[in-house]
């Protein structure tokens, strides 16, 4: 990924303390030690990179910081003088003001009342909001980010991508001095992305210091200005980006070396398992043509919003399709996911908890939700046999479950996702769809994943991979499609599988 | 479904919100069915009859934005109703009646807003059980039976007027403007919609989630001690049951008037519409003749209508797969 | 109903299991305490009675069990049982056949559930408004057919259906094991069951896993429906007679007795047999009340004291938050 950062002041570590000092923080929940005598600091017009898995103690170190959650142990210093951050108010005190992924934002009223929410300018009838100040202070700190919005737009009209710059006006007009932001770019588009970094080196220019979360390493080297790791709660190392490489950092992160390069075993693709042609739907994909044979996997790539997901949905039957044919195993498919899991096709979604499993129910009763008709004759259920066959699954695909009886809302991310394949799995399914498979899931899991969708392929299944990580689709897809714009712009085979190609074709013209 | 059959939704009819259409409609249709429809004697009338139903919608409009419900509205103006009419009677005072109404109502909704905002119980069972226990002592205050012997001033209420303008609908003015203010020109209106929309901004505000819940689900009780005074100045007695069933026409009137379930969407001018569409089919039907059986049938097709027409037009996503 | 955090109890079964022996304890202990309290209660005469009252509620209640795993909910079956009622009544009276009697009440009955489903399932109302709406409608319909008047004098075969024994037990006492057997078996044992759970869990994952969601829906709504019916049926025969308002006033009981059985209203979570168990408590309470002379405009007062208490032991136990 190509980052078109405007260069921005270098920070200088003068000799001054930092903007804001974390000595020793200790912080525990029940049962677990999610921080372990943390350090950390940070100087104005930094941009300090935090890394770490899920589970590192990224988040509880975030709410610790913002007042959220109390510290047990440690010590707070701001330019060097001894603080205390134990409520929400003592933060926002002291400049710091933190962008969760789930915004703090109220969909149904405007961008003035939200960044007012809980503090704003009372009228002179007493009891009333003084809209002209709001006005005018919600349109100040919008000019500050470069934002040509009307403050009294509401706010679930607006964009992930806009909404998040209403987020980060918020901080602004609390006189936020550190931004802590977690994770901003998952759900941007490239461009809205590159809208981001030039906020933030306007932010730079004006001395505001920003922790920055992320997992992409293409980022955390392009913009950092200071690396920490994160693992199992301790602070393993902070360092300068010229003194890292990324293997050097995700070793760090997971504390082994884990192989990168996914292994895959190539095999000679078989039958035909997927045919689409002049495929278009309501969703605005158009004349989408693709196709996957057994042993194979093939990747479908793009920029957010070019139409993948939407791709794999109108295969698998879940939104209406317009025109255009879809033959799996030889036969015309126009049903919906009902037909489509009778004929053996799977759809792993892109948001397995609120798409693909019902987490308050076992992981027996997940394991079997989309075999039902096929697995238990005359409609007949039995409890055992489900146990049975979840027990067979968890076996096969190495799921880490205290019982088939657990809620698979208690499961990690990466063994929920497990138990999503699992089911289609159990179904019999023989093509599968898989919607960002990894996301969320710690790298470690991630080579699993990878492995196990290896093992299907190698057994005669096919998949169809959607993934926003080129190096993911590089490594393991034999060929992959490229969308641009709702359309397929290109296929790209084995040999002309790199990451620079996928770019190149998925972008849009400058 | 339903956006499967329709593709695109016509670019004017999104503008327009689903209440309005069908209250142009049903005003237009009886107005040519029958003359004397439009008269001003019969329009104020229909203002008054829906006066107690609107005092009770309004609040419910924000306590079903902040995602919940109260079914125990109905019971509690009833209890309100008796109490207060006992204390008119004995005391033939409007003032002490209204206080005395008031601050049941809104004893009322303070448990209910404990029972959510504290011990977490979803609306609907907590407003349930003190449906029931509303009802049991509204039964118990007035022994099964009606109060009658209702003072002229507490009847005033209903059937005087003010500068010509009859009080219900003074009333009625009154708690609209205050409800909208209260809603769109203070902190705690943003309050109600953030409850609804996203509860963690609060969190992160510093605002005490619970206080608010508590606060609408009290206001709720107290306007429904208020209504209770109006119902007994309508009915001109006391009654144990006289509010039963009016929470429903509540919940309907709000979301007929297009404030969704969920997300914390509300919109008080639909709910006010809601309630005068309502109020205008009931009155129409009548001038038309229609029995009072078969009227209430097409309060039920209006309801199921109403909901399906702003499924098409407005910005609600259907709520169930 | 805003989005469930999750955070669930470790064992999915075993705390089901947990919860239904906790209600049949707290059953056990009123049957105790009411037998101590009153002479009349261990009674035969009056066991039967509670079981007879029972059964009535159960019939309306076991349908609305289906439903509220659906994360729904069905206000209109006490109307149904009206309309039901009424229609099968009159259609007895005239033709002097029983037969005719079930039909009718048991096709309007199903009928009317399969409207609700389409309007929940196809139209996507919500069920609330829906079956709110269908309550008017069939209530005017009601009354528009009856006419204000009553129909009564059945015939004593069909009578016996609500009054007659077998074997010593009630017939409508038989009919609502039956009735509980077949539905817990549904449930529990079929895939439809395991698929109104998935559809009640989350609706989402279960239509993207291949299941007829709307099918299913439909499905449920008519079954409420229907066993609406048969509760009508059970009505004429106990009272002999029907008239408009029948049935109106049980919805909120049979609401309860589902809640109180430990049937989630957000979908998902709930037994048939916790729903016996519900109705059985809330039916015992009631007769406890009416034995110790309790005037009868407590008991919606004590109905709804129970209700939250119910929900509020569940929501402590199992750890499920809104």
């Amino acid at each position: 990924m190509i980052i078109q950062l405007p260069t921005a002041t270098p920070v200088l570590q003068s000799q001054e303390p930092p903007l804001l000092e974390l000595r020793g923080i200790s912080k525990s929940f029940p049962g677990v030690r999610a921080l372990q005598d943390v350090s950390f600091s940070i100087w104005p017009g930094e941009v300090h990179m935090l890394l770490g898995e899920n589970g590192a103690g990224k988040s509880t170190l975030m709410k610790v910081l913002c007042g959220a959650h109390q510290a047990d142990a440690g010590a707070f210093f701001h330019r060097g003088q001894p603080v205390q951050i134990t409520v929400p108010s003592d933060a926002r005190k002291l400049g710091i003001a933190v962008i969760f992924q789930e915004f703090s934002l109220v969909p149904y009223l405007d961008i003035a009342q939200n960044i007012f929410l809980g503090r704003a300018p009372r009228g002179r009838i007493p009891g009333t909001l003084d809209r002209k100040r709001m006005l005018a202070e919600a349109r100040r700190v919008l000019d500050l980010l470069g934002m040509d919005i009307d403050p009294r737009t509401k706010l679930h009209r607006l964009g992930v991508a806009q909404q998040q710059m209403v987020e980060i006006a918020k901080a602004l007009s609390q006189d936020a001095s550190i931004l802590v932001m977690d994770e901003p770019t998952a759900a941007l588009s490239e461009r809205e992305s590159e809208q981001l970094f030039r906020v933030m080196a306007r932010l730079k220019a004006q001395g505001v210091a920003i922790v920055y979360i992320s997992h992409r390493m293409a980022e955390v080297f392009a913009l950092g200005d200071r690396i920490t790791v994160l693992r199992d709660g301790q602070r393993i190392r902070s360092l300068l980006p010229h003194e890292a490489s990324p293997d050097a950092l995700v070793q760090m992160m997971v504390g082994r070396s884990v192989d990168m390069t996914y292994p895959r075993h190539f095999t000679t693709p078989g039958e035909t398992l997927l045919d689409v042609r002049g495929l278009s739907a309501a969703s605005g994909i158009h004349d989408i043509a693709l196709t996957v044979r057994a042993g194979e996997i093939v990747g479908l790539c793009g920029l957010v919003g070019s139409g993948r997901t939407e791709v794999a949905r109108a295969i698998f039957g879940a939104d209406p399709v317009i025109s255009g044919e879809i033959r799996v195993f030889g036969r015309i498919h126009h049903g919906g996911p009902e037909a489509a899991a009778k004929l053996g096709v799977a759809l792993i979604p892109e948001s397995r908890k609120t798409e693909g499993l019902a987490l308050n129910r076992s992981v027996a009763d997940n394991i079997v939700s989309a075999g039902l008709p096929k697995l238990f004759r005359f409609g007949l259920f039995s409890p055992k046999r489900a146990r049975d066959i979840a027990r067979d699954i968890i076996a096969r695909l190495s799921i880490s479950a205290a019982s088939t009886q657990v809620a698979v809302g208690t499961l990690s991310g990466g063994n929920q996702q497990k138990v999503v394949i699992g089911k289609w799995l159990a179904a019999k399914a023989r093509l599968f769809i898989l919607d960002e498979p990894t996301r969320g899931i710690d790298i470690g899991a991630k080579a699993q994943i990878f492995a196990l969708v290896d093992a299907l392929v190698a057994s005669g299944a096919g998949v169809l991979m959607i993934s926003s990580e080129q190096s993911e689709i590089v490594h393991v897809c034999d060929r992959a499609y490229v969308m641009r714009d709702k359309r397929i712009v290109g296929e790209l085979q084995r040999d002309e599988l790199t990451e620079q190609n996928i770019v190149l074709l998925g972008m849009h013209d400058a | 479904m339903l956006d499967q059959i329709l593709p695109t939704r016509h670019p004017l009819l999104v503008r327009i919100p689903g209440v309005v259409v069908m209250l142009a409609v049903l005003s237009i249709g009886f107005a040519w069915a029958s003359p004397g429809f439009l008269s001003w004697p019969n329009l104020s009338n229909v203002l008054a009859q829906s006066s107690v139903l609107l005092l009770i919608a309004l609040p419910m409009t924000l306590v079903i934005m902040t995602e919940g419900l109260d079914l125990s509205i109905g019971a509690v103006l009833s209890l309100a109703s008796v109490s207060l009419a006992l204390v008119a009677v004995t005391t033939g005072s409007l003032l002490l009646a209204l206080l005395v109404g008031v601050a049941i109502g809104a004893a009322c909704g303070a448990v209910n807003g404990w029972l959510v905002a504290w011990l977490r119980i979803p609306p609907f069972v907590a407003t349930l059980g003190m449906f029931g226990v509303a009802q049991g002592l509204a039964l118990a205050v007035s022994d099964g039976q009606s109060i009658t012997g209702i003072p002229t001033s507490v009847q005033a209420m209903y059937s005087g007027t003010l500068a010509g303008i009859p009080v219900p609908i003074l009333l009625m003015l009154a708690a609209t403007l205050a409800m909208h203010a209260l809603l769109y020109a203070t902190p705690f209106g943003t309050y109600v919609f953030a409850l609804g929309g996203n509860r963690e901004a609060l969190a992160f505000a510093g605002i005490s989630q619970r206080r608010v819940l508590l606060c609408v689900y009290t206001l709720a009780g107290a306007m429904g001690g208020l209504a209770g005074l109006l119902l007994t100045a309508r009915l001109n007695s006391g009654h144990p049951s006289a509010g039963i069933g009016m929470e429903f026409d509540a919940i309907a009137a709000v979301a007929v008037g297009g404030t969704t379930f969920e997300r914390g969407n509300g919109w008080l001018p639909g709910t006010v519409l809601g309630v005068i569409t309502i109020g205008v089919l009931r009155n129409g039907l009548n001038l038309i003749a229609v029995p009072s059986s078969l009227q209430v049938c097409c309060i039920g097709i209006l309801v199921i209508l109403a909901f399906v027409f702003e499924a098409f037009t407005g910005e609600r996503t259907g709520a169930q797969v | 109903m805003s989005a469930t955090i999750f955070s669930a109890p470790r064992f999915a079964l075993s705390s089901e299991l947990v919860r239904i022996g906790f209600r049949l304890l707290a059953v056990a202990l009123l049957c105790i305490a009411l037998s101590l309290a009153s002479d009349a209660f261990a009674t035969q005469a009056n066991i039967m009675n509670v079981l007879r009252q029972a059964s009535l509620l159960f019939f309306m209640a076991s349908g609305l069990t289906l439903v509220v795993l659906t994360a729904g909910l069905d206000l209109s079956v006490g109307a149904n049982i009206g309309l039901s009622a009424c229609v099968a009544g009159t259609v007895m009276k005239a033709t002097g056949e029983p037969a005719y009697a079930v039909v009718a009440a048991l096709g309007i009955g199903a009928f009317v559930g399969l409207l609700n489903g389409v309007l929940v399932a196809v139209l996507r109302i919500p069920s609330f408004i829906a079956t709110y709406g269908m309550l008017w409608i069939l209530h005017g319909l009601t009354y528009a057919y009856m006419a204000g008047s009553t129909v009564y004098g059945f015939p004593r075969g069909f009578r016996q259906f609500g009054n007659g024994f077998f074997l010593g037990v009630p017939i409508p006492v038989l009919v609502m094991a039956a009735s509980l057997i077949v539905l817990a078996l549904f449930t529990g044992r079929t895939i439809w069951g395991q698929q109104i759970y998935a559809i009640g869990a989350n609706p989402v994952a279960a239509r993207l896993s291949g299941m007829p969601v709307r099918r299913r829906l439909m499905l449920v709504y008519t079954l409420s429906g229907l066993t609406a019916g048969l509760a009508a049926l059970v009505f004429l025969a106990r009272l002999n007679s029907a008239e408009a308002d029948i049935g109106g006033s049980l919805t909120l009981p049979a609401i309860a007795a589902v809640l109180i059985g430990g049937t989630s209203l957000f979908g998902g979570v709930g037994t048939l047999f916790g729903t016996f168990v519900g109705t059985l408590l809330l039916t015992l309470v009631l007769n406890g009340m009416n034995l110790l002379q309790i005037d009868s405009r407590w008991q919606p007062l004590v109905t709804g004291v129970i209700i939250v208490a119910a929900v509020w032991i569940d929501i402590r136990t199992s750890g499920r938050k809104t």
